[in-house]
């Protein structure tokens, strides 16, 4: 459950007044339609639909209609039981046992048991990137078609909020998919929508799923989880990588939905009475990525006075995107937002404290590599205005700008000589500090840090959440003050809806139960 | 006849394989590792190995090569490593969207081309000939992403003529093919058009300035006579080399074209596979390109023989 700080509380306020206002609001005044296909311009369609190996939005935006985990999101990233019953944690932190829903159907007309159940994570522990979660798996246990056991061999606290991932999802598959390989999978899940005609590079479609069942303890959709119902009898994602022709399609009402707009395309569609462009937030986070097993930011110091000459408001300016400012990790109002304590670092906008800090750091004039691409130019302009910056606090800057796969891939393996590159995290800080312990370590190459390592073990180690927020407290004040990341700014997300589409909720991703055509 | 064509044929196989082996160390040279691009950002490193394991990443690159010749011998163009397909199916899935596309343009490109070169040669040096050819160095100057966006705001936005955006097979709606077709192929037409243009008008120029044209004259031939048979014919090789690369440009795919418009062709699939280290679909693809050019080549030299008399090649 999340607390209602005064920042939530603004937020809410704000959505309210908006809601008022804006088109979108009568969804709730009105009884839904049934019927119609919703169209859905979308900037790039799937390569391939595994949950096990999903790690794109595209991917993921359509396993999350198709497939269903035993344990999800709701509206507010929590955990909550989707095709779980409920689930029992025993006393000392390693038994999960998960009651499954009876009458569950996967879309080739099977009913879902345990047998299932066990089957998919026992594919997941052999094919997906994300199999580190189970790692400490000691066994799973079937007591009965609808009991399925997870015993670990130690402790692991956050083990449901692991589950709960959007990324490479935990998603239940037929047991006949057990042995098929990586992405090759047959696309069955249990979903309220099944999956339809798919032509690659053009369209994919999603079809209502007449046998599905909904869940009957809550009142209506909530994030991933809750009642499910769907009005329309599909949705159509046809796949535009061009933005002015996403935006050409709301305007001539050949797509219902569209998403990833940039702002100066957004504002072509205001004033239009019929398309409503929204920006929704939480969304990503951007951050500057400070490599520090690279020369000369491999010095503590050197890092530190290059978070101390960023200027955020100007990083943001040259982004072009709607972005609010917050120095956190994760966002004002979850449960591991600690405050103002770890604020002090961000936006510090102090060049001749830089100059002095890099003066103290022995720096010698050695060139500092500032990565970037030609594909995001909310990137490639941060990192150009960054450059200035940097200089301006006598830094030798060299700016290097490539495309978006080897800038991507230089960021994980940390070759290609950068020391400073720029990207954003979208689920990790939603999803909490386990989330986030991968790209903590793996993206700016940190290496030895016992600060980071014993925060971490701390976490994984408390059943109480109160320790688990200090240890997270340790990490991100290490995470920053260290400046491995430097946090940049929360970016939204720019879409537009036809007005004649109802039940749109602002959340990460675009889920298509609960909304229907009015025409 | 047939002999060239066989000797044209086997002529071609080294260009290809060469085509091949550039195309394939061309595309390990660039940095960028495809499994971590599978994997994704949240993947362990365990992970990204196996899956370079799996796709066999971690062999020696001359390994792969040998590998990939091997197959390629034997017709197997490899499998795709981001789409889960075979390259050659993907490549088959494109192709009528590009071709479709490709013949559609150079239908439109060719007789509006042709006319422009010819008018503008005739009446060489009156506000007519300046009126073509600004035209013709517009349609080659202005990028066409320009020309599509606009086109898109005024037909489709504006107008509500033609669909924004989208393919639709002919097998679905041959009107419905037609729509989503003609805007993309007059966008990408009108850079052609100029090309062709100034192109025919400078070889028309040529002919025009002939001893053969003046006594053609200077005997009473009808001027439209003279345009058309004796000189236009005579730059007919001209025009046939220029159409001929510009078919081989279309089929090619429009990048640009087929990215705004949303067309899932060769020219999307190729850069999708580019910007993903897909090196199969590369390699595959640029192997069809090659050998399209060296066909269409073929085809030229076969039509030089029919609009040349002179020119024989046995």
């Amino acid at each position: 459950m999340k607390h209602f700080t005064p920042g939530r509380t603004a937020a809410l306020l704000l959505s309210a007044a908006l809601l008022t206002t804006a088109p979108l609001a009568p969804a709730f005044a009105q009884d839904p339609k049934m019927g119609g296909t919703i169209l859905y311009a979308n900037n790039s369609g799937p390569g391939q639909l595994d949950p096990q190996m999903a790690a794109s939005l595209v991917e993921l935006e359509v396993i999350a209609h198709v497939f269903e985990p035993l344990i999800s999101m709701d509206a507010n990233y929590d955990a909550k039981p989707m095709l779980a019953e409920s689930y029992e944690i025993s006393d000392d932190g390693k038994t999960f046992t998960f009651p499954l829903r009876k009458g569950v159907k996967f879309h080739d007309g099977q009913e879902m048991t345990s047998a299932d159940v066990k089957a998919t994570f026992e594919r997941y522990a052999e094919v997906s990137p994300g199999k580190a979660t189970l790692a400490d798996v000691k066994e799973y246990r079937t007591p009965d078609d609808y009991t399925f056991v997870i015993e670990l061999n130690n402790l692991n606290a956050v083990f449901i909020d692991q589950l709960k991932t959007p990324v490479y999802p935990f998603s239940i598959m037929p047991a006949s998919q057990r042995n098929k390989p990586a992405r090759e999978i047959d696309v069955v899940g249990t979903g309220p929508f099944k999956l339809g005609e798919w032509v690659k590079d053009s369209h994919l479609v999603i079809e209502k799923n007449p046998d599905y069942t909904p869940r009957d303890d809550a009142d209506g959709p909530d994030g991933y989880v809750g009642k499910k119902e769907v009005y329309v009898d599909a949705v159509r994602y046809n796949f535009l990588p061009e933005a002015n022709a996403r935006v050409a399609a709301m305007q001539t009402g050949e797509a219902d939905i569209t998403t990833a707009l940039p702002l100066d395309l957004a504002k072509r569609l205001e004033g239009n009475d019929k398309v409503t462009p929204v920006t929704v937030f939480p969304y990503c986070q951007q951050y500057l990525i400070v490599h520090s097993s690279q020369a000369p930011t491999d010095n503590r110091q050197v890092r530190q006075a290059i978070r101390e000459a960023v200027n955020v408001e100007d990083l943001i300016l040259a982004s072009g995107e709607a972005a609010r400012e917050n120095f956190s990790m994760v966002y004002p109002g979850g449960a591991f937002f600690v405050g103002d304590d770890n604020a002090g670092w961000y936006n510090q906008n102090d060049p001749a404290k830089a100059a002095e800090t890099l003066k103290a750091a022995g720096y010698n004039g050695e060139e500092i590599v500032l990565q970037s691409n030609t594909n995001y130019s909310y990137m490639r302009d941060s990192i150009l205005v960054l450059a200035e910056q940097l200089k301006a606090a006598g830094m030798n800057v060299k700016v290097d700008i490539t495309d978006w796969t080897t800038n991507a891939s230089n960021m994980q393996s940390g070759d290609g000589g950068w020391n400073v590159s720029t990207t954003s995290f979208c689920s990790n800080p939603i999803l909490g500090p386990q989330q986030w312990q991968t790209m903590i370590y793996n993206f700016p190459h940190v290496e030895n840090n016992k600060v980071l390592d014993d925060a971490y073990a701390k976490f994984y180690a408390s059943l109480d959440l109160s320790d688990r927020v200090a240890a997270w407290k340790d990490i991100e004040a290490e995470v920053l003050d260290g400046a491995y990341m430097i946090k940049v700014s929360d970016r939204g997300s720019n879409r537009a809806i036809a007005n004649d589409l109802k039940g749109f909720r602002e959340f990460n991703i675009n889920l298509f139960w609960g909304m229907w055509l009015d025409r | 006849m047939l002999k060239l064509i066989a000797f044209r044929i086997a002529q071609a196989i080294p260009v290809m394989l060469v085509v091949a082996v550039l195309t394939f160390l061309l595309m390990h040279l660039l940095p960028g590792d495809p499994a971590t691009i599978i994997a994704g950002d949240q993947a362990d490193q365990a992970s990204i190995d196996q899956i370079r394991r799996d796709l066999g990443l971690d062999r020696p690159v001359p390994v792969q090569l040998w590998h990939w010749i091997v197959n390629l011998a034997q017709g197997d163009f490899g499998r795709s490593l981001m789409l889960n397909q075979a390259v050659a199916d993907a490549v088959k899935e494109r192709l009528p969207v590009t071709l479709s596309l490709a013949m559609l343009a150079f239908a439109i490109t060719l007789p509006f081309g042709i006319a422009f070169g010819v008018i503008a040669a005739v009446w060489r040096d009156t506000w007519v000939d300046s009126a073509v050819m600004i035209l013709a160095l517009v349609g080659v100057s202005v990028p066409n992403f320009w020309i599509a966006i606009l086109s898109v705001i005024l037909f489709s936005v504006t107008l509500g003529w033609l669909p924004s955006a989208g393919y639709v097979p002919l097998h679905d709606s041959f009107s419905g093919w037609l729509a989503s077709l003609i805007q993309p192929a007059v966008v990408l037409a009108l850079f052609q058009i100029g090309y062709l243009a100034r192109m025919t008008r400078s070889a028309m120029l040529d002919v025009l300035d002939q001893d053969y044209i003046r006594t053609a004259r200077a005997k009473g031939v009808a001027v439209n006579t003279i345009i058309v048979k004796h000189a236009f014919r005579n730059t007919l090789m001209q025009v046939v080399t220029v159409a001929g690369y510009i078919l081989s440009l279309l089929i090619g795919g429009s990048v640009v074209i087929e990215q705004i418009f949303a067309l899932p062709g060769i020219g999307r699939l190729l850069v999708q596979a580019i910007m993903a280290r897909d090196y199969p679909v590369v390699q595959g693809t640029m192997l069809l390109l090659g050998f399209a050019f060296v066909f269409i080549n073929i085809l030229i030299d076969l039509i030089y023989a029919y609009v040349d008399p002179r020119v024989r090649y046995d």
